[in-house]
């Protein structure tokens, strides 16, 4: 368990820095990824609702500390956006590797859009709609590029560090 | 694998979560920059500002590749520039070329420092705003270095100081600074050439946008816009004057004066900046 809760904030923090630093270099049309939303949506399928949603709760919270707004707004996304992945993935039946990029994608439109209407409402949100439109499409769009990349890598990292190794024969 | 859950205790876990989520918005919302809250998210960036600072050192070089790889589709037209720049790109990831480079720009910084500001203290970039919807650097000084918020910010060569933006979060080793391009950000400016002063905003991933207060100037497009110094009550104004902030990029017609606007390109180069100055006294540019 405790070996758990070390490889989550690993896999946090490593994000978070990647977010700040690398990325701002690479952008999609302008727009950065949110690699919260992405980590958050692969351990939900990985692991299911309550890890999605503990995930979830966690990474929003380290983001909305690094951000000069109004803190604990990405973390009631993620929260939602965990545990809402955690379940699609019990009722969806389909063995197509596809999948995860999929639910990546819809996730992350679901909650940045979710995230943009809860600081419009608390007067956060200086945007303009249509710029609002295109960082919900784009950001939904590159974190499913990334997918690919990351889903793999989250897959052996969180595996490695289950409490009770299955042995199958 | 999905491991069998009894829904019930997931559905209290996430209720718990989404409460205690709102709990922290609402506190932050209440107190501002004063709260608890506030404490704990400059006690997390100081935590991280030295493993952006490590981390920016390793990757700056490729990040810079890329910025170049992103910036190269506008040059298409001009081939000549373009097969320029690939050269530049490939001298770049050569590192001893690409040390020069930093070294040259530090020698104009600290000559333009000289010049505007002795006192000012010279930092390095070490991360950028993690979100879409703010844009923001963290540089390497903070209170430690005397540092405090609302401090001008700028950049640029010997002789032509660039206004950057200013400074909204202090801690000990490391400070936020608001760029002039984030929605949230004005400053008061004018046009080269001009009697024409106003408001600049800033836009986003968009150029910059000013608003008229003069009748009946022409603006013809490429006028640099500087910042303005004012003073309200005996107080001076923010910035040191004469700051430059971008050129006319547009002018915006309207029928209505209060309506005109011109777009300002930034001059400063945000993907790619390094070195920058926080000016700690009130001096002519």
């Amino acid at each position: 368990m405790t070996r758990r809760v070390l490889v989550t904030i690993v896999v946090i923090v490593t994000a978070l820095l990647l977010q700040s630093t690398l990325f701002w270099n690479l952008k999609l049309l302008g727009v950065r990824p949110e690699l919260m939303y992405l980590i958050t949506i692969v351990i939900a399928i990985l692991e299911g609702p309550n890890e999605g949603a503990i995930t979830g709760f966690a990474a929003g919270l380290a983001q909305d500390f690094m951000l000069n707004q109004p803190k604990g707004i990405t973390a009631l996304t993620l929260t939602l956006v965990g545990y809402a992945a955690g379940l699609a993935r019990q009722y969806i039946v389909s063995p197509s590797p596809l999948l995860p990029t999929i639910l990546v994608g819809v996730g992350t439109a679901a909650g940045i859009a979710f995230y943009q209407v809860v600081a419009f409402l608390l007067g956060q949100l200086e945007e303009t709609f249509s710029y609002a439109i295109r960082v919900t499409l784009l950001t939904a769009l590159y974190n499913a590029i990334l997918t690919p990349i990351v889903y793999p890598l989250l897959r052996r990292v969180i595996e490695g560090s289950r409490p009770t190794r299955v042995v199958r024969f | 694998m999905v491991t069998r859950q009894r829904p019930r205790s997931t559905r209290l876990l996430v209720v718990a979560l989404v409460s205690i989520s709102l709990a922290v918005i609402t506190l932050d919302y209440r107190q501002g920059d004063a709260g608890p809250l506030a404490g704990v998210g400059t006690a997390a960036k100081s935590v991280m500002a030295p493993m952006q600072r490590a981390v920016t050192t390793v990757i700056e070089p490729v990040g810079d590749f890329f910025s170049g790889l992103a910036h190269l589709p506008s040059l298409a037209d001009e081939n000549e520039r373009l097969t320029e720049e690939n050269d530049a790109l490939r001298g770049q990831i050569a590192s001893d070329a690409y040390e020069q480079e930093q070294y040259r720009g530090l020698l104009d910084l600290m000559e333009l420092r000289g010049s505007l500001d002795p006192t000012s203290v010279p930092a390095l970039v070490i991360a950028n705003g993690i979100s879409n919807f703010e844009y923001t650097i963290t540089i390497d000084k903070g209170s430690n270095a005397g540092i405090e918020v609302d401090q001008p910010v700028a950049t640029g060569f010997p002789g032509s100081p660039m206004l950057v933006g200013r400074v909204v979060q202090v801690t000990p080793s490391s400070s936020d600074v608001r760029l002039i391009i984030d929605r949230d950000y004005a400053v008061a400016a004018t046009v080269e050439g001009t009697e024409e002063a106003g408001l600049v905003e800033g836009q986003g991933d968009q150029d910059l946008r000013m608003s008229l207060v003069g009748e009946g100037t022409v603006i013809e497009g490429d006028e640099s816009v500087f910042t303005q110094g004012y003073e309200v009550n005996g107080e001076a104004g923010l910035y040191p004057p004469g700051m430059l902030i971008g050129q006319v990029s547009r002018t915006i017609e309207a029928e209505n004066v209060t309506q005109q606007y011109v777009e300002v390109r930034p001059a400063v180069d945000f993907e790619t900046l390094q070195f920058v100055l926080v000016l700690q006294a009130r001096t002519e540019a």
